[in-house]
């Protein structure tokens, strides 16, 4: 029987896990939802439920993401960046520049052989991530997944002045009284995303091939105006949203066969597969 | 006496001042909606009505604000920042500097002994701070922004927000309610991380007192509190601080 490893990656929307054995055995995505210290236990047993086997067949568990910490059963944490340098690696070895859009936040990796060479995050301003396109849909009523198909029927994609989410509602609200077509004003949309995250991702020298990640890789719109804000056409990976819960169970394989070649036992978390009592 | 109007379109609220020679004697305040022309008149009338006086009457009307170009029966629009200032001047001579929380944008106005500008800085890129987060604040927690300052008031512990982005606020404070923070203590936490952000902003045209919060951020005295704190000093409030701009703006021809 093979050894069976888990990547569990909370983020800040969508909570995913990996099980993993040399190959995907198990995927599950689920939301997050507020009470994310209370879900991670819930998603892994699917997950193994998915994957027929049992907690007690996992022989190491790696957690990351932003709820990292509220996964008591994990092993070990391991920051997303890594996680999802190693997964979009194992998945497509050729990119060397990754560029991550998540509900929260947007990132730009730049990374050889698997490993992190530099990195840019955006956190702090909702501008660019996955959130602005979230909150322009429900303002518009355009079901998140039509954004990306709307957008490419779009003639003129409208201009939008503002980079504050907020004022940028306003301003959509304002275009559409004008009279501005629904698809160019989502056209517009992830120009502003588009052009948002490509800005910060050129203080890193970007290398071709480059790959989109995250919930954002999911909207072809987005894809498209990243490509003509990046200059380089991009990949994009089977499973755009498992490349960090990947990356952590790959991890988990390397580290634990890490131990195992010198011969010594890793350390297991003693808990089980319950809710986190602490949170951060 | 002549009858001097003044009209305030901001993003958030329209306002109309009636005075006559340079005493306040009527005004009103309403939604601005999307239609800033609409908003004007209904205010004008308002204001008008309660004072029993007709269009005909005014001698001179001042628009200013965020959609005062809409405002066609002006005879001049100043800027509302210079408006702001001789408001505040009239009401508060020794204030220095202004902090004023509207809907959108946050703003720090410098002003001198004559209620000219020295200086100020506007927040116009990012609405952290602004009174957006109230708006948001209250909607989550289901109360009325009006109750938001008493309720911070009893706050023991506020909650510490990690962010200044209104948008990420919103699920911070979504998140530590599902973890069983109080009510007050997620309103003082919003407050206090307001008025850090706010605070950072108006340093940057150098603090001065005397202070005056106006705006509708003024109308919440938790928030007025939390900025008093980082101020270290205390403040003016006017009586009804959202019509601070339109009172400079009926006042407006009479001090140059």
């Amino acid at each position: 029987m093979p050894k069976f490893f888990a990547g569990v990656d909370i983020g800040s929307t969508m909570t995913k896990v990996v099980i993993f054995s040399g190959r995907i055995e198990a995927t599950i995505i689920g939301p997050t939802g507020p009470e994310h210290r209370k879900l991670a236990n819930k998603v892994m047993e699917e997950a193994l439920k998915k994957a027929n086997i049992l907690f007690e067949d996992l022989s190491y568990i790696i957690a990351t993401g932003y709820g990292r910490i509220n996964v008591p059963f994990a092993d070990r944490q391991i920051t997303e960046i890594t996680c999802h340098a190693k997964g979009l690696h194992s998945l497509l070895p050729t990119v060397k520049t990754i560029v991550d859009i998540g509900g929260q936040d947007s990132k730009g990796i730049k990374i050889k052989d698997g490993k992190v060479v530099s990195f840019v995050m955006n956190d702090k301003c909702a501008a660019g991530t996955g959130r602005f396109i979230e909150i322009m849909a429900d303002t518009l009523g355009v079901p998140l997944n039509d954004m990306g198909s709307l957008s490419l029927t779009s003639d003129r994609p409208a201009s939008i002045s503002s980079t504050c989410t907020v004022f940028a509602e306003h301003e959509i609200t304002n275009q559409l009284a004008g009279g501005e077509t629904l698809a160019n004003l989502v056209a517009g949309i992830h120009m502003s995303v588009a052009t948002r995250v490509s800005s910060m991702v050129k203080k890193l020298t970007i290398e071709p091939d480059v790959a989109v990640t995250g919930g954002g890789a999911k909207n072809i719109g987005l894809v498209k105006a990243l490509e003509a804000k990046l200059g380089y056409p991009v990949l994009l990976p089977p499973e755009p949203l498992i490349t960090g819960a990947l990356g952590a169970a790959v991890l988990a394989k390397e580290i634990f066969e890490k131990y195992e070649r010198e011969g010594q036992t890793p350390i297991r978390s003693p808990f089980g597969l319950q809710e986190a009592k602490i949170f951060s | 006496m002549p009858f001097y109007l003044g009209i305030d379109v901001g993003s958030g609220w329209t306002k109309a001042v009636l005075c006559e020679d340079m005493d306040l004697k009527s005004y009103a305040i309403s939604p601005s909606g999307g239609d800033y022309r609409k908003a004007a008149q209904h205010v004008v009338d308002m204001a008008l009505k309660k004072h029993g006086v007709s269009i005909d009457d005014i001698a001179y009307t001042v628009a200013t604000g965020y959609g005062a170009s809409m405002v066609d029966f002006a005879s001049e629009k100043p800027s509302d920042m210079s408006c702001h200032a001789k408001g505040i001047n009239m009401l508060f001579p020794g204030v220095r500097t202004v902090i004023d929380v509207g809907a959108q944008f946050t703003r720090a106005i410098r002003i001198d002994e004559n209620g000219r500008i020295v200086n100020f800085i506007m927040n116009e890129k990012c609405a952290g701070g602004s009174g957006k987060f109230l708006q948001v604040t209250a909607r989550i927690l289901h109360v009325n922004i009006e109750e938001l300052g008493r309720l911070s008031l009893e706050s023991t512990k506020p909650v510490e927000f990690t962010t200044a982005c209104a948008v990420f606020a919103e699920s911070e404070a979504v998140s530590r309610i599902s973890e069983g923070a109080l009510p007050a203590d997620i309103v003082a936490g919003i407050h206090k991380a307001m008025a850090s952000k706010i605070i950072t902003l108006a340093n940057r045209v150098g603090l001065m007192p005397d202070y005056a919060i106006t705006g509708g951020g003024a109308k919440d005295i938790g928030l007025v509190k939390a900025i008093e704190k980082e101020l270290k000093a205390s403040s003016y409030v006017a009586h009804e601080p959202q019509i601070t701009a339109a009172l400079g703006a009926a006042l407006f021809r009479h001090r140059i």
